[in-house]
């Protein structure tokens, strides 16, 4: 038992390293990935909560002034790099499409760890530089930061990552049956532009719907790390998103399992 | 007393058993025309094809065994079978005692399937990367890896490539690196799935001989497919030829050239490619 974790742990760590290996080698794209794109998505979000706060004629929306919303966009931009997958989830939808997943399945790995590691290592390391940007902003514009709360946000959105990863492997599942399915992905990433909060603060969405938002896993991807971090949220809320992530873990996860077995029952080997 | 039988004759055990084994494969027909798209949304009419029917073999442990068929025989749905690649619809097989399609991590760290059309080391590292990661994946000595690849390497003469990245490297580099890569765990069965195909005439060869000398030391069974008949002649103990989705020949291939054709057979220049082709065109009309 002791021997057969080892095993696991350190395969997954070179899955990780894969991860950090393969994307280093394209250094151009990587730095663009991890720096110039935070930096644009920040400063669009940013200049839009300006246009907001002008076009209302008012210091405040929903008791929160001008400096929290600024705020939250900084970190929102963040926290939603870290909980998006789309570049792996085009990638495990292209190996089932087009049978590269064969060099996979024939190895005593899984397909669920092998990209779940890779996704981990490659989000830690763009998670270290892409700090280096909301950091220095919220030091240098002043804006409402507990930064003694950044480890507990991380640690929540990386959970959810997991989640995200889930989601993953079921869509590339549905690849096995439907072969081409990136369409669903745009569509669903959309949806966990809102569900998220990313878009805008969910507790800014009137009545019962701001509740069950919030009660929802998805929140636990950007709007309760950003809002815990930017003092819009409490401890209670995010322990909630880990409780509300775990259930979704779990019946994700069962789906998943019967799902994948389904899909390779149907596989026909492309491509070899 | 010991059985002198025993000590002069090497056992052999049964390794792969299939009984009935057959897949078959559905896929959408698709008429002429935009309309024909459009009603494809909602009507879809699809065909059914037997790539393997009923097949029941037996082969022994350490034999090298030449898998020749036309395009579409049914012999890459068999490697496939064989290697837990693919599911069957029907029947049983046994590959070291295990279903393959079980995809239990005890077997797949036996086997190990080479497939000449598709990479299977990783695109963008260099190949000592991809073996590093083998090399946990597989759960072997790093050291002893690393000895390993510099001994497969120098007896395929590619050293100088390994540290290069993947997709920087020639047909021919690639292919010796995906040997490589395919033997570092030594496995007990072995697919290989065209793996001189593409190459030129002396790659081909360089790759046929670095084969018999490996299979020669370390005695793996090995499923070989080939276009190329000089592969399988070189190679090959036995033969097994398929035609659309049957077994159509067991057995070795001097018994194979000697009972198709014995004209042919008492002639020294006897053609082996021009002998299966007739087989199997033969084969293909009675079938």
């Amino acid at each position: 038992m002791k021997k057969s974790f080892a095993v696991f742990w350190k395969r997954n760590l070179a899955f990780a390293k894969l991860a950090v290996v393969s994307n280093l080698e394209y250094r151009l794209n990587y730095f663009i990935d991890v720096l110039v794109q935070p930096i644009l998505t920040t400063g669009i979000e940013i200049l839009l909560w300006f246009a907001v706060f002008k076009g209302a004629q008012s210091t405040t929306i929903a008791g929160f002034g001008r400096e929290f919303y600024l705020s939250y966009a900084l970190w929102s931009a963040f926290f939603a790099r870290i909980a998006s997958s789309w570049m792996y989830e085009f990638k495990m939808i292209e190996e089932v499409s087009s049978g590269t997943i064969n060099s996979l399945i024939v190895r005593p790995m899984g397909f669920y760890e092998y990209y779940l590691s890779q996704l981990m290592g490659y989000k830690f390391i763009t998670t270290l530089i892409s700090m280096i940007v909301p950091v220095i902003a919220a030091y240098y514009y002043d804006l409402p930061t507990h930064f003694s709360r950044i480890p507990l946000a991380i640690l929540l959105c990386f959970y959810y990552l997991i989640l995200v990863h889930t989601i993953s492997f079921l869509v590339s599942c549905a690849a096995f049956h439907f072969t081409k399915i990136t369409s669903f992905t745009v569509a669903k990433n959309l949806l966990l532009w809102i569900l998220t909060g990313e878009l805008f603060p969910l507790d800014l969405i009137p009545g019962v719907w701001r509740e069950r938002l919030i009660a929802m896993p998805f929140s636990s991807g950007v709007f309760l790390p950003v809002g815990y971090i930017t003092g819009r949220v409490e401890l209670p809320l995010v322990i909630n998103g880990f409780i509300s992530v775990t259930f979704a873990l779990i019946i994700l996860n069962l789906l998943g399992a019967w799902w994948w077995k389904k899909g390779l029952d149907s596989y026909a080997g492309t491509g070899a | 007393m010991p059985n002198n039988q025993n000590i002069l004759m090497p056992i052999m055990s049964i390794v792969i058993e299939t009984t009935d084994l057959s897949r078959e494969y559905k896929s959408y027909q698709k008429p002429e025309g935009v309309m024909n798209s459009i009603k494809g949304i909602w009507n879809r009419e699809y065909t059914s094809k037997i790539a393997l029917d009923k097949t029941t073999l037996q082969i022994e442990s350490g034999k090298i065994i030449g898998l020749v068929g036309a395009n579409g025989a049914g012999k890459t749905t068999l490697l496939k079978i064989l290697s837990g690649l693919v599911t069957p619809t029907s029947g049983d097989a046994r590959v070291l005692g295990y279903r393959p399609w079980e995809r239990k991590n005890d077997f797949l760290r036996q086997i190990s399937i080479l497939l000449g059309q598709k990479n299977q080391l990783w695109w963008d590292i260099s190949p000592v990367d991809s073996y590093a990661l083998l090399a946990r994946i597989y759960d072997l000595d790093l050291n002893k890896t690393r000895l390993r690849i510099k001994d497969l390497a120098e007896m395929l003469q590619c050293s100088h490539v390994l540290n290069t990245q993947l997709r920087r490297l020639s047909l021919g580099e690639r292919m010796k690196m995906e040997i490589i890569g395919a033997l570092l765990h030594e496995p007990k069965i072995l697919f290989l799935d065209e793996p001189t195909i593409g190459l030129d005439i002396v790659a081909q060869e360089n790759i046929r001989n670095f084969l018999a000398s490996y299979v020669k030391e370390k005695e793996p069974t090995v499923i070989l497919t080939s276009h190329y008949m000089d592969d399988i002649a070189t190679l090959a103990d036995r033969l097994l030829l398929i035609s659309k989705g049957n077994i159509v020949y067991q057995g070795t291939v001097n018994e194979f050239v000697a009972n198709s054709n014995k004209e042919l057979a008492q002639d020294d220049k006897v053609d082996f490619e021009e002998v299966i082709r007739r087989f199997l065109e033969t084969e293909s009309r009675i079938r």
